[in-house]
């Protein structure tokens, strides 16, 4: 199961255009996190946090200048 | 099993989910909390789909804090039992997000390399003051300073992404707020701006 979880989370980095790459950053890195009773029930968002600073400074790479959603 | 997907005040009562289902609105003391069903698989679509929903919330309620994707609890009363010694936390976050929406921007550029005066105390002060604001951006922000009701700042160590910074904006003054970051005179950075989004880094973190 984990491993099937880590897979999911590189397809979707690996796939990932950037206003995707922008939601993730919203919605797995930010947001009310509560911690002990509600859990975060997802497994291989943790494989997404890692990965993440570094493609959106890819992105810039690739986006013309000031793009918004 | 339930899915929280915000923490809000004047909620809708009928939005629907990540996964087409009917949420629902539980009153938990002053704050409302959106739940539907668990939590769906990861995968772009799913993504795609909860943020959507959160937007969806966020758009038609007085205020809005979303939450994280994956948050969910193993019934009412254990969601209760998590957010009530939260609720006054929860409730100044509100005040501050309503009737307000987010726009993110990525800050890229080159960290500029020391050149404070002074003894190395002074001069890791400095850092850390700089760290913190990024005065490089104070252009900007002497620009935007009609439009932005409260900033905040992530560093970021990979090369060339220097800061994320989110504002939060009054609800339909974005296209005013893009135009000024066009516009805006910044040397040496280059400055990419996306949104309206839901208040997602005005969310507390509610670690125990």
């Amino acid at each position: 199961m984990r491993k099937q979880s880590r897979s999911e989370a590189d397809e979707i980095i690996d796939r990932a255009d950037a206003s995707l790459l922008e939601i993730i950053d919203h919605v797995l890195n930010k947001g009310v996190m509560l911690q002990g009773e509600v859990i975060l029930g997802v497994a291989g968002v943790d494989l997404i946090y890692l990965r993440l600073n570094a493609l959106l400074c890819a992105a810039d790479q690739l986006l013309p200048r000031r793009e918004g959603t | 099993m339930i899915g929280l997907y915000a923490i809000a005040r004047g909620a809708p009562r009928d939005a629907i989910g990540a996964r087409g289902e009917r949420l629902r609105v539980l009153a938990l003391g002053e704050l409302e909390a959106v739940c539907g069903d668990p939590p769906p698989p990861l995968s772009a679509d799913a993504v795609r789909a909860y943020e959507a929903a959160v937007r969806r919330i966020a758009e038609a309620a007085q205020a809005c804090l979303p939450a994280r994707f994956g948050s969910c609890a193993a019934d009412e009363n254990s969601l209760s039992a998590a957010l009530e010694p939260r609720e006054a936390e929860l409730n100044e976050a509100l005040a501050l997000v309503r009737g307000r929406e987010q726009m993110t921007l990525r800050v890229h550029g080159t960290a500029p390399e020391g050149g404070a005066a002074g003894g190395p105390g002074t001069q890791y002060l400095e850092q850390r003051r700089r760290a913190r604001t990024l005065p490089e951006l104070e252009p900007l922000r002497a620009a935007l300073s009609g439009l932005i009701r409260a900033e905040r700042l992530e560093r970021h160590t990979e090369p060339g992404l220097l800061a994320s910074v989110y504002h939060l904006i009054d609800r339909g003054s974005a296209q005013a707020y893009r135009q000024v970051v066009e516009s805006a005179p910044l040397e040496g950075l280059r400055v990419t701006s996306s949104g309206p989004w839901p208040a997602w880094s005005f969310a507390p973190e509610l670690a125990p």
